[in-house]
């Protein structure tokens, strides 16, 4: 309750004339039966409650007010404000002075437990706040329950909570500045003509400041250790992208240069099956360099985004025929299912079959047909490419699509870019290109390309 | 040097097949694996007399077929290392690898240290050693350059000894640290270099460019014949 509010006043003063008129009747009761001098100090009982709910300001008046009653009601002559004897004078004086010191002390013993209860409340919603806040919880979900907890201890119906430099406050709202070690963590806004208690104020927001400055600083340091994370990721794929590239870069040249050290020696007494193996070695070897740097540069055009299609109108079975023959593989690769119309970049798709292709019959003993299939569907055409391989752990299922990945431990198998590219090209087409597999049953991937109406020109 | 057999380890088909070439070429026996598991065996049914080995392979690393080499067999190994792999490098010289190229190598280089390899491999334990213009007394614990003797202090003996007794080979800091010192300054290289510095100050014609006593970064050292090919 409000003791200074207009109701609180109207509400104090019938109270004081009611308190004041109880001890009055009680007096008149029992009056018959004791010398009416004593009774005097019966208003206290009136006093009391008042200086205890409203304080000194109306427990005063009303310590007045009941001498008077005294005097008129009781003390000879009756009804009238005079004192026939100078005695009751005096016992009039003590009841005052008695009323008065016991409202003081009533009224000092309200306020201090007043302020107690007020500090209670503000230390625990500190230590409350606190333990929420350093238990890790984000700093920017908690500042709404922050805020109207902080108003109840305020004593104002609401305030809000906003971190940083201070802004222009809205119009009705007043600001206080947070501030924590000579800067502005943020600002609390109380409702304007609002009465926050100006001691809590003093006291409570400089430790909730301290509190926020703690969790911003977490935030702050919480962010930044992740950030350094993901810095360090990306550090150690830079790390693997090299030793990959370094390493497929200089098998190659290796090769390359021992076959040629070996041909140009004047010393070395080499056979010609000798020297037919050693110009093998550098046309295998050049070609496999040629083809990483193409799959090199086709990587980084795919990943700066310059690899742009120019879609054709195709049939997908002529471009899965056409793949195979780039690989030179008719005889492994059998080739099933409708012929659906695509519109896409045949030289790109195909390069996609072609990898997809030549992954599975990599992964395929030797004798092995690989099976593609070709399904439709009103907006997708499917192509599935299915090996007798060992198949793909679900672990591996979106890892081989990673630039440099190997399967297994296997190292013979080029650089690993081969997916990558292929998931590259579909992308740029409009397409995807996924893995499914069970160990040890083959692995399935497929590519999904969305199919195009056949125009009306081109039916029969 | 005709027929000497040779045991060549590495998983890339191309570079396996241009050593082949190579080695028989230059006259060798030429015996080839491409895992570490396949190398063991064939240097166990046809022990050859040197061993050139990758250090990556598909099951397994050029230094554990190294160690479990030296556990049977003293044919010396010449490691193929690569840019990268300089720790990798440095633990198969440790489990008792001879030599190391980089590749891309030269064949001529590669054929040198193969030779020396081989050429090593008959010196007996002789009580004199004689490098060049260095005579190396091991039992009187004298050295003299060019006739005139040297004074060494103990440790510049006994670490001049070591890689007299290891002619041509590469030695690493751990290997000459844990022979000169003893196990417990294995990891103290720079008393290594304090050491190499002096000795070098008195057997060398020019320390500042030495001739015997040569630095092989990142490794070791080793002690040649200016005369050799190596």
């Amino acid at each position: 309750m409000n003791a200074w509010s207009r109701r609180g006043v109207l509400l104090g003063v019938a109270c004081s004339l009611g308190a004041v008129a109880v001890v009055t009747g009680v007096i008149f009761l029992v009056k018959p039966y004791v010398p009416v001098l004593s009774l005097g100090v019966l208003y206290v009982f009136a006093v009391l409650p008042i200086a205890v709910v409203w304080g000194l300001w109306l427990a005063l008046p009303v310590s007045v007010a009941s001498m008077l009653a005294f005097n008129w009601f009781f003390l000879p002559p009756v009804h009238t404000f005079t004192l026939a004897n100078s005695e009751n004078w005096f016992a009039l004086a003590v009841y005052l002075a008695t009323a008065v010191v016991v409202s003081e002390l009533a009224a000092r013993a309200r306020r201090r437990a007043a302020a107690a209860e007020q500090r209670e409340r503000e230390s625990a919603l500190l230590a409350e706040l606190a333990t929420e806040l350093l238990r890790g919880r984000e700093l920017g979900d908690e500042l709404g329950e922050i805020g109207s907890r902080t108003a109840g201890v305020l004593g104002v119906p609401e305030a809000s909570i906003e971190l940083g430099p201070a802004h222009r406050p809205p119009p009705d709202a007043s600001p206080h500045l947070l501030e924590a070690a000579d800067r502005t963590v943020g600002t609390i806004y109380t409702p304007a003509g609002s009465d926050p208690n100006v001691a809590a104020l003093h006291r409570f927001l400089p430790a909730l400041s301290a509190l926020l400055a703690v969790a911003v600083e977490r935030d702050r340091l919480e962010r930044e250790a992740l950030e350094a994370e993901a810095l360090r990721r990306s550090d150690l794929v830079k790390t693997a992208l090299l030793r990959a590239v370094s390493h497929d870069l200089r098998s190659p040249l290796t090769g390359i240069r021992t076959a040629v050290g070996a041909l140009r020696n004047p010393t070395l007494h080499l056979s010609d099956d000798d020297r037919t193996e050693l110009l093998e070695t550098i046309d295998l070897d050049s070609d496999r360099l040629s083809r990483l740097v193409g799959d090199l540069l086709d990587l980084s055009r795919l990943e700066a985004g310059s690899a742009a299609p120019e879609p054709e109108l195709w049939s997908l079975d002529d471009l899965v025929r056409e793949a195979v023959d780039t690989l030179g593989a008719r005889g492994r690769v059998e080739i099933a299912g409708e012929a659906p119309l695509v519109n896409v970049d045949g030289t790109q798709v195909q390069r996609v079959l072609a990898n997809l292709i030549e992954n599975a019959l990599k992964f395929s003993p030797s004798d092995a047909t690989v099976h593609v299939r070709i399904t439709a569907t009103r907006k997708e055409a499917i192509v599935r490419v299915v090996d007798q391989g060992p198949g793909l752990e679900e672990t591996e299922l979106e890892r081989v699509f990673e630039p440099f990945y190997r399967r297994g431990s296997d190292m013979r198998s080029g650089a690993g870019l081969g997916l990558a590219i292929a998931r590259g090209f579909a992308a740029a087409n409009g397409g995807r290109v996924w893995a499914e597999s069970r160990p040890g049953q083959g692995a399935t991937f497929a590519l999904a390309l969305p199919v195009v109406e056949v125009p009306a020109e081109l039916r029969a | 040097m005709s027929g000497q057999r040779v045991l060549v380890v590495d998983d890339e088909p191309q570079i396996l097949r241009a050593l082949r070439a190579t080695l028989r070429g230059a006259g060798y026996t030429v015996e080839s694996a491409a895992t570490a598991e396949e190398a063991l065996i064939a240097a166990a049914a046809r022990p050859p007399e040197a061993v050139i080995l990758d250090l990556v392979l598909p099951d397994g690393n050029g230094t554990d077929v190294t160690r479990e080499l030296r556990s049977w067999s003293d044919a010396p190994v010449i490691v193929l290392s690569a840019v990268g792999e300089e720790k990798a490098k440095i633990a198969a010289l440790d489990a008792g690898a001879d030599d190391y190229v980089t590749k891309p190598f030269s064949v001529d280089e590669l054929l040198a240290r193969l030779r020396a390899v081989l050429r090593r491999r008959g010196q007996a334990a002789d009580p004199v050693i004689e490098v060049g213009d260095l005579r190396i007394d091991v039992t009187e614990r004298v050295v003299t350059v060019g006739g005139e003797r040297v004074k060494l202090s103990p440790h510049e003996f006994d670490l001049l000894r070591v890689l007299a007794q290891n002619r041509g080979k590469l030695l690493t800091h751990r290997a000459l640290l844990r022979d000169v010192w003893g196990p417990a300054y294995e990891v103290e290289a720079h008393y290594l270099h304090v050491y190499v510095s002096h000795l070098r100050r008195k057997i060398e014609p020019d320390p500042s460019s030495p001739r015997y006593l040569l630095t092989e970064p990142g490794a070791g050292y080793r002690l040649v014949d200016p005369g050799d090919d190596v």
